[in-house]
């Protein structure tokens, strides 16, 4: 699903924030992804969607080579993978139902779907009974969630979450976690970058550890 | 709702949201317009009064003295072959002194001992179908035999042309700066909007939205600026120019100058003010979106 194949990453000044990674993630998979500020996670996921080029080396999503794809084609890359902020990004002046239902007229879908996927999201994410809500009326927990519906609106085969516990309490991050393995569970592959130390440890999940730029640690069930 | 219609939506959404900046833009491009407008009323004015003098008063062809009755008669028959002309009047020496004294009506003592001394030239006012060719036969009856000089009869529509010919370059000038100044006001209110939807253009990035989704709300954005100016400045012209017409062209202040009916040009100025409306609205949105969306 996600591969990387002796990535390369060089920013000015030669500072190398990714240095010949090679790394798979497969269809289905949950893994985390950890390590020191700086150490590459951001340049990680910002590779992914495109955002970034890479100095050197192939990133395949779903089979293809993204580094190849052209400029006109990132949204549709970007289609495939949700991504969802520490800082939730969401629209404060719109409600929660027209913070997803945003997502879904990006991507242009159907009228006729918008509806049923806007109801299936918000049942994912436990927040039925909130659709006419405006963020500032949720709680942090609560937003993080929507910020998840929209991010699942579009049906993303892959969703890429980062630090999206980091401005909660232990007891909220740890029920957006359980929601994360939910959605897993379904079958959508999942990334997450966090500092969660204790969550890491307890799920018992795929950890990959990035240090100056290197994959140092990558253990199928690992532990912080 | 369609995709289409949620993105004009979005860009009638903009509007509102800067409700002030929007009115003040509108007024600018109104102000454009209207000088442009006037541009364009002036010259289709000056032009159709031309036209009409020239063609009603033709050139007149001065014949040598010399000439014979049969010279004369050879003349005619050499102007009635050049293609364009469709009238053609012989005006002997005392008619001539008539005519001359018609034009010092108020002067005659000017005249006064001149009517047997045979100075005025015997000529043919010749008329053309066509304002247009006026130059041409002009050159071929310069050619004939026997006439020694050409002129248009209106001498003064030279002047009238050159009067209007400085007004229109001025105006033309005036406007084309007012243009730019619209371009830049329009473009710099868009600016404004994508400074304000940053974030809304960061999550549709992330999310999948194509350019043509992030750029057409603010196209529709300054289309719509762009065509309500066009119809306000159509509005407020279309009452000036009645009310001009109504107060002038009754009186004969303006002497032999007639303003064109409105009913004839009103449709020139609301299409010229819609294809300008678009074009400063739409450009001066696209303007914004290249130098601050980096599309």
């Amino acid at each position: 699903m996600i591969e990387f194949v002796n990535v390369v990453k060089k920013y000015d000044h030669d500072v190398c924030a990714m240095d010949n990674v090679s790394l798979r993630i497969e269809k289905g998979e949950f893994a985390f992804l950890v390590g020191p500020s700086g150490s590459g996670k951001s340049t990680f996921l910002k590779l992914m969607i495109k955002e970034e080029e890479p100095t050197s080396g192939k990133i395949l999503i779903d089979g293809k080579d993204i580094t190849r794809i052209k400029k006109k084609d990132i949204p549709f890359l970007r289609r495939k993978i949700g991504f969802v902020f520490q800082d939730f990004r969401l629209l404060y002046d719109r409600t929660v139902a027209e913070n997803i239902i945003f997502a879904l007229r990006v991507i242009e879908a159907p009228e006729k779907d918008i509806k049923t996927q806007l109801k299936s999201v918000l049942q994912m994410v436990g927040l039925v009974g909130k659709e006419n809500y405006y963020p500032n009326q949720l709680s942090g927990g609560e937003q993080q969630r929507v910020a998840l519906a929209r991010a699942l609106a579009t049906k993303p085969p892959i969703l890429i979450a980062d630090e999206p516990t980091g401005n909660l309490d232990p007891k909220t991050a740890e029920e957006i976690f359980k929601t994360l393995i939910e959605i897993n569970s379904r079958g959508t592959t999942i990334l997450v970058v966090t500092h969660a130390k204790d969550i890491v440890n307890e799920l018992n999940k795929r950890v990959i550890a990035l240090d100056h730029g290197k994959v140092v640690k990558d253990d199928v069930r690992g532990v912080y | 709702m369609s995709t289409n219609t949620y993105l004009i939506k979005e860009g009638y959404d903009n509007l509102n949201k800067h409700g002030s900046k929007t009115i003040s833009t509108m007024l600018i491009i109104c102000a454009t317009m209207l000088i442009l407008g006037i541009f364009i009323i002036i010259l289709q004015n000056v032009n159709k009064n031309v036209e009409t003098l020239r063609l009603e008063q033709g050139l007149q062809a001065f014949i040598e003295d010399k000439a014979t009755d049969e010279d004369i008669a050879y003349m005619e028959d050499e102007l009635k072959l050049i293609d364009g002309v469709s009238e053609i009047q012989y005006m002997n020496k005392a008619e001539a002194y008539e005519d001359a004294r018609e034009q010092f009506k108020d002067q005659e003592y000017f005249l006064e001992g001149l009517e047997n001394l045979d100075i005025f030239p015997a000529s043919f006012i010749v008329k053309f179908t066509n304002i247009e060719e006026a130059d041409r036969i002009k050159e071929e009856v310069e050619k004939i035999d026997g006439i020694y000089n050409v002129k248009y009869n209106a001498d003064t529509i030279d002047a009238v042309i050159s009067i209007s010919k400085v007004a229109n370059y001025f105006l033309l000038g005036v406007g084309l700066v007012l243009l730019v100044v619209s371009v830049f006001i329009i473009s710099n209110t868009i600016k404004l909007a994508v400074y304000s939807n940053k974030r809304e253009i960061f999550i549709m990035r992330y999310i999948g939205a194509t350019n043509s989704f992030i750029i057409k709300p603010f196209i529709v954005e300054g289309a719509i600026m762009g065509i309500v100016s066009a119809l306000i400045s159509f509005i407020i012209i279309s009452i000036v120019y009645v009310y001009i017409y109504g107060a002038l062209n009754s009186s004969y202040a303006l002497g032999i100058f007639k303003f064109i009916p409105y009913s004839t040009i009103w449709y020139q100025i609301l299409l010229a003010y819609i294809i300008l409306g678009l074009f400063i609205g739409i450009f001066g949105s696209a303007v914004s979106l290249k130098k601050y969306l980096k599309v």
